[in-house]
């Protein structure tokens, strides 16, 4: 990048002053009107602002220009320029649409709006001005007169994308639309060819009359187009269509170069509210060339209220601080822009927040970065019972509630996360979790194998084995099913490509199932990562033993075949070195050291994601199985730090999870402050959760003291014990336990719905728990407890704390208007229905 | 910008996945399909889903061949109907009254044998992958029709959208789109003289001014500091459902639609004292009180072996009475145009009678019936060939079915809906409706 300096300042004339004005003006105006048109068609576009292209700009130091000299080759290359102010205080600032850009001579170098493109062969200078402030690059323009030969994949392929036309809405869905068809986010070049050139009798593109093609006709809206007009006829991608066709379509070069990686400027951006950001996006292809690919790329943005992009890369923030990452994706490569809009009223001076521990400080510097505050700390009680419920699905009892609100210890808190991740609910808990990711259900296992399986888990978590060590014996396991636990998880699979996804979406969050198809639509995965992995499985073979057992075992290594093409693919693990062809026997034992090897970038970070959403009820990844480029965390650096963490310590999960308990950011209150009321991603205060069905049937059955009854079970036996998911049980159904059939966590809802809502007000059976014999509500009353001492223990019970006024208020009216026994199970039925039951707060 | 689908959902509000706005992935997806359903706007028919499980022969009732010898002819006679030209067999009295309201397509056909994935089929218009469907309770891999209605239309009623009689059925499930879109499932059997519906009613011993009491407590120890529940939306989330339930536990009219001690004994005589008599009577109250799709499951249809006598002693007298009752009495009360039925099957059966006197599995050709919902009354779609082996004349895949009944009932059978993975998939798996039947 040259700098200048404001010594070099060009005197500015009068006239050029004007025209830089009305420069500007035109942009302000188009900028207006492509939104307001936009905005019929993506409501989501009606979020953004008017560029606010006049908002004065602070005192400027210097003009930098990207790219720093322009080199175009061909009559179709452009070059997208970026011009970056650098003020006296301050961040960067992006000024490229702010600017005045001229050429020194545009007979060699026409410049149109903050576009580049070559007019004749020659050098020229394109020269940049703000204000006072200028800056210039060198520009050489070769072959001006000559179109480059059109390459089908290279250059026809990547707009289909761009535009959408290949998505699986349109004509990239298995049907086709409206008869034209094209392979879904183009995973198949050689049948898109065809369909575009041989089909339709070939009325898609005449050579002969490039402009009458329907591949032209149609998305430029000049015929009926259900998917509206696309593309504008003054565009560079029309031009590359038009310019294909007129070529007599051809495929391109087979040595052709291909894009190899992409750059993207900048990579972070701290922005104000409604400013705006150019990005300039730069494919490198396989002959070591670079070209600009601004214009030819596809932009989406993960946080469009914060910051929305439109299909030039321009960069718009709105009305809402935050942070929102920018993917750029082009021919399959990706990279992402990220930024960061700071609360205005942040505030100043951001205060010195206490830490318990790394997590806190790396949580404050993000929450300082946007300038919100954390609320209070959580009190006592609403800590308690976070903790029992979060870590061991199970509510505190009013004796335990009594015990630490009287203890005066200061350090009571981490003693009492010690006491409570040693209990042994810890495990029955965990188990249960694990068992919905790795598709425990007895439908697919039947009773032997999903109870060994839940078994193994249940150890593994009750001596807190390493989670690398389970994880590679898991995904080695052989064996007689109903022996060897783990074998179960290959069981639930029916085929490689089934194994391959729940294996790539429950230890590495990558969600290799897109690319069994075609290329991942936002991912660099392709179909040669998906059956690369799959080859692992391929030998994996089932034999029938007595009774309802059986074998697991592999066979040897046999790499699996690509459906399209019928190709061999070189079993290895997605990104990994290919094994040898020459390998033989159960090839898993490699993918498991690949897995699980320190320098795995997904396999710590996926299992620190889901506990992180666990316990603060939002992964710092979400989905949290769904780990890309394209989707980063909301903090990168606390994820980066608890991955590291856990890799540091063995693995050990209890050590990870004691780290995250004993931070300040979990043990803060759920109520906000005026700062922090619309965060619900950077952990600036907890996140209330719904309890999950077990841990409230568990519950309900806790306070009531009338255990359920689980047909088969002792009496007595916890819903989170449970090791069959399809354990008959009305409940469990009507709350939404896992069905456990997909290896995402979706299989478990927390929404609610109208059955959950009035099964809780009027069922039987929650009504014969309130008036069970042996019940709580029967044993107080029972035992002569005033009125006073029964409401305590049912709200120490049910809410873990001593009752409030509201509590008391609702008691007295209810054992002012009936008997004791009555009254007391009317105010335990409007406990259980109460948020604070039914929530974790 | 451009919007990047088809349906109007822009690529960026597709990639929002587990965006800062702190929406859950599916709630995201939901909201834009919701926003992708709303053209057309749902029309407000509703829909009783009638699910003879077993595979329901064709044969013997809907595509008669009375010049088949008689192993394939069957036992039955032909009677005529109230439409010159369409015939039935004797099986079908009632059934027969009613035919000038009925539309008959006699060219369903899909190529799965196997009872779980015909049920899967037939219930979602969607073939699934391969696997085993019969073990699973819950064995959606596409949401069923019931759900997709649930999903794209308002649930603001004071009745759950979504209501299965008199169990579950297998294939009723939302699938992707999760429990909220599943039925209501009310388990028990209407014609049982003990019938009632679980959870609607105040559990026995509690009285109403009892349980007036216990609402008082409940939104008195509720009121909460509010800015938590401003900013929290799953207690939001959580008090509208509460409000709904409550509405429903309260309103006369949404309460009585469960209850069928308010129509006369003639009435319940008319539907016939039978499970699916009074499921198909409890169906109607339930979409005249507000719900949108009523699932009902008649079983053990599965006639391998004694097809005749399981027709003519079990099977169809209830059915025929039942069912020609509902289309009746929706018609006589003017709700037929806002009411589409659909009796369906699995697949239909073989057109050899068996060495067991039984037919076996027959998905090749089978028939279905409609009425209501702007299908075109008295008439028959489809034609199979002199054995009622194969489809001879305008072929119905399950994905045109599906499209079809959500057509009908206002829905756009090309809606996009997106999985949890991010992946569109149509409602009506790319299956366009029957317009032949609409006039």
């Amino acid at each position: 990048m040259r700098l200048v300096s404001p010594s070099d300042s060009l005197p500015t004339p009068r006239w050029k002053l004007f025209a830089t004005l009305h420069t500007c003006c035109r942009h302000v105006r188009f900028a207006i009107v492509a939104i307001v048109l936009s905005g019929a068609t993506a409501p989501s576009a009606r979020a953004l602002p008017p560029p606010t292209a006049g908002e004065p700009l602070p005192a400027i130091q210097s003009l930098g220009i990207e790219p720093v000299s322009i080199l175009l080759h061909g009559s179709n290359r452009q070059q997208q320029i970026l011009v970056t102010a650098k003020p006296n205080s301050g961040p960067p600032i992006d000024v490229t649409h702010r600017c005045e850009i001229t050429s020194s001579d545009p007979a060699v170098a026409a410049v149109s709006g903050t576009v580049v493109r070559g007019a004749g062969d020659g050098t020229a200078e394109i020269r940049v001005r703000l204000g006072a402030r200028w800056a210039a690059v060198p520009v050489r323009v070769r072959d001006a007169g000559h179109v480059p030969p059109v390459h089908f994949a290279n250059d026809v392929m990547p707009l289909f994308s761009k535009l959408g036309c290949n998505s699986a809405g349109c004509h990239g869905k298995a049907s086709g639309q409206n008869g034209f068809r094209l392979s879904v986010f183009g995973f198949d070049p050689d049948a898109d060819y065809a369909a575009l050139v041989k089909e339709a009798r070939g009325r898609r593109v005449f050579p002969s009359a490039p402009e009458q093609s329907l591949l032209l006709v149609k998305p430029t809206g000049r015929l009926a187009h259900g998917g509206g007009r696309r593309i504008d006829p003054d565009s560079a991608d029309y031009l590359i269509l038009r310019e294909w066709v007129r070529q007599g379509t051809p495929v391109g070069e087979a040595g052709a170069p291909r894009a190899v990686s992409l750059r993207v400027s900048p990579a972070e951006r701290v922005l104000g509210l409604n400013a705006e950001q150019q990005i300039l996006a730069t494919a490198v292809f396989s002959d070591g060339t670079e070209r600009d690919v601004t214009a030819a790329a596809g932009y989406t943005s993960n946080a469009g209220h914060v910051a929305g992009v439109d299909p030039r890369g321009r960069v718009r923030t709105g009305k809402s601080p935050g942070e929102a990452a920018i993917t750029v994706h082009y021919m399959g490569h990706v990279a992402a822009v990220r930024f960061q809009v700071p609360r205005p009223d942040a505030p100043h001076p951001y205060p010195a927040l206490p830490a318990n521990n790394p997590i806190d400080d790396l949580v404050w510097a993000r929450l300082k970065a946007i300038g919100i505050l954390p609320s209070e700390l959580a009190g006592d009680a609403v800590f308690l019972r976070r903790v029992y419920l979060d870590v061991l699905g199970t509510l505190p009892t009013p004796s335990e509630v009594r015990s630490f609100l009287a203890d005066t210890d200061p350090g009571k808190r981490a003693k009492w996360i010690d006491k409570i991740l040693d209990r042994p609910e810890y495990a029955d808990y965990w188990a249960q979790r694990w068992a919905d990711v790795l598709l425990v259900n007895r439908d697919k296992l039947g009773d032997r194998g999903s109870y060994e399986m839940h078994r193994w888990l249940r150890a593994q978590f009750a001596r807190n084995r390493p989670y690398d060590q389970w994880v590679r014996e898991l995904i080695t396991a052989s064996g007689p099913a109903a022996q060897v636990g783990p074998v179960n998880f290959f069981r639930a699979s029916a085929s490689p490509e089934e194994m391959t996804r729940a294996v790539s979406q429950a230890f590495l969050g990558i969600r290799l199932e897109c690319a069994q198809c075609h290329h991942h639509p936002f991912e660099k995965w392709t179909q040669d990562d998906f059956y690369g992995l799959a080859g692992f499985f391929n030998g994996m073979q089932r034999k029938k033993l007595r009774g309802d057992d059986e074998m697991v075992f592999h066979a040897g290594n046999r790499p699996m075949r690509m459906p399209l093409t019928d190709r061999l693919v070189a079993v290895r693990p997605p990104d990994g070195l290919a094994l040898a062809a020459t390998e033989e026997g159960d090839p898993r034992g490699h993918l498991a050291v690949w897995m699980t090897k320190p320098e795995n970038p997904w396999f710590a970070q996926l299992v620190v994601n889901r506990l992180w959403k666990h316990y603060l009820g939002r992964g710092l990844v979400e989905p949290e199985d769904d780990l890309r480029t394209t989707n980063p965390a909301t903090n990168e650096p606390l994820l980066d730090h608890l991955a590291r963490t856990l890799v540091k310590n063995g693995y050990d999960l209890k050590a990870l999870t004691r780290l995250i308990l004993q931070s300040r950011v979990y043990q803060l209150s759920s109520v906000p402050n005026a700062t922090n009321k619309d965060d619900e991603q950077y952990g600036s205060h907890y996140r209330v959760k719904r309890l999950p069905a077990e841990v409230l049937l568990d519950a309900v059955c806790a306070v009531t003291e009338a255990p359920e009854p689980f047909p088969g079970r002792p009496r007595g036996t916890r819903a989170i014990e449970l090791w069959d998911n399809r354990a008959p049980s009305y409940f469990l159904d009507t709350f939404g336990r896992s069905e456990r059939l997909s290896p995402c966590a979706c299989g478990r809802s927390s929404e609610p719905t109208m059955a959950q809502c009035l099964h809780l007000m009027n069922a039987p059976e929650i009504e014969r728990k309130l008036a069970d014999p042996g019940g709580r509500v029967a044993r107080l009353v029972g035992q002569n407890r005033t009125e006073e001492q029964i409401v305590e223990e049912l709200c120490l019970a049910a809410l873990g704390r001593p009752p409030g006024e509201k509590e008391r208020r609702a008691a007295r009216k209810l054992f002012a208007g009936g008997p004791p026994r009555e009254a007391a199970q009317d105010f335990l039925w409007a406990l259980l229905n109460s948020h604070d039951f039914l929530f974790t707060r | 910008m451009l919007p990047a689908f088809c349906d109007g959902i822009d690529r960026r509000g597709f990639l929002r996945l587990g965006s800062a706005a702190g929406l859950s992935l599916a709630q995201i997806l939901r909201l834009q399909a919701t926003r992708a359903g709303e053209k057309p706007k749902a029309k407000d028919v509703n829909c009783i889903f009638i699910f003879t499980l077993g595979g329901m022969p064709h044969h013997d009732l809907w595509d008669y061949k009375a010049d088949a010898p008689a192993e394939i002819r069957g036992d039955f006679r032909p009677i005529k109907t109230a439409v010159p030209g369409i015939g039935l067999t004797d099986l079908l009295p009632h059934t027969a009254k009613v035919a000038d309201r009925l539309a008959i397509l006699r060219g369903l056909t899909h190529g799965d044998s196997d009872h779980g994935r015909g049920y899967h089929i037939m219930m979602t218009g969607n073939t699934p992958g391969p696997g085993d469907f019969n073990s699973t309770k819950n064995n959606n891999v596409h949401p069923s029709l019931g759900s997709m209605v649930a999903r794209m239309t308002n649930q603001g009623g004071s009745l759950p959208p979504y209501i299965s009689v008199p169990c579950f059925l297998r294939s009723g499930g939302p699938a992707f789109l999760g429990p909220s879109y599943a039925p209501f499932v009310i388990e028990a059997d209407p014609a049982a003289p003990e019938f009632a519906v679980r959870d609607v009613v105040l559990p026995e011993g509690v009285g109403g001014d009892r349980a007036v009491r216990r609402q008082d407590a409940v939104r008195e120890i509720n009121r909460l500091e509010r800015a938590v529940e401003d900013t929290d939306k799953d207690v939001r989330a959580l008090d509208a459902f509460s409000a709904k339930a409550y509405r429903l536990m309260t309103s006369a009219k949404a309460k009585e639609a469960f209850d069928l001690k308010h129509e006369t004994a003639a009435v319940r005589e008319t539907y016939g004292m039978t499970s699916v008599g009074q499921c198909c009577l409890l169906a109607r109250r339930l979409v005249e009180a507000g719900c949108r799709f009523v699932s009902i499951e008649h079983g053990h249809w599965d006639t391998h072996r004694e097809n005749s006598k399981s027709l003519r002693d079990l099977l169809v007298p209830g059915l025929d009475r039942g069912f020609s009752a509902l289309v009746a009495d929706l018609n006589q009360r003017g709700l037929l145009d806002s009411t589409l039925v659909v009796l369906t099957t699995e697949f239909g059966r073989t057109p050899r009678i068996n060495t067991m006197a039984g037919r076996d599995h027959w998905p090749q050709a089978f028939s279905i019936v409609m009425a209501g919902g702007g299908v075109k009354p008295g008439i028959v779609l489809g034609a199979t060939d002199k054995i009622g082996g194969s489809v001879t004349d305008r072929p119905i895949t399950p994905p045109e079915m599906a499209a079809t009944i959500l057509h009908a009932l206002g829905i756009d059978p090309g809606a996009s809906l997106h999985t949890p993975l991010g992946r569109p998939v149509e409602l009506a798996s790319g299956g366009k409706p029957v317009l032949d039947l609409f006039s």
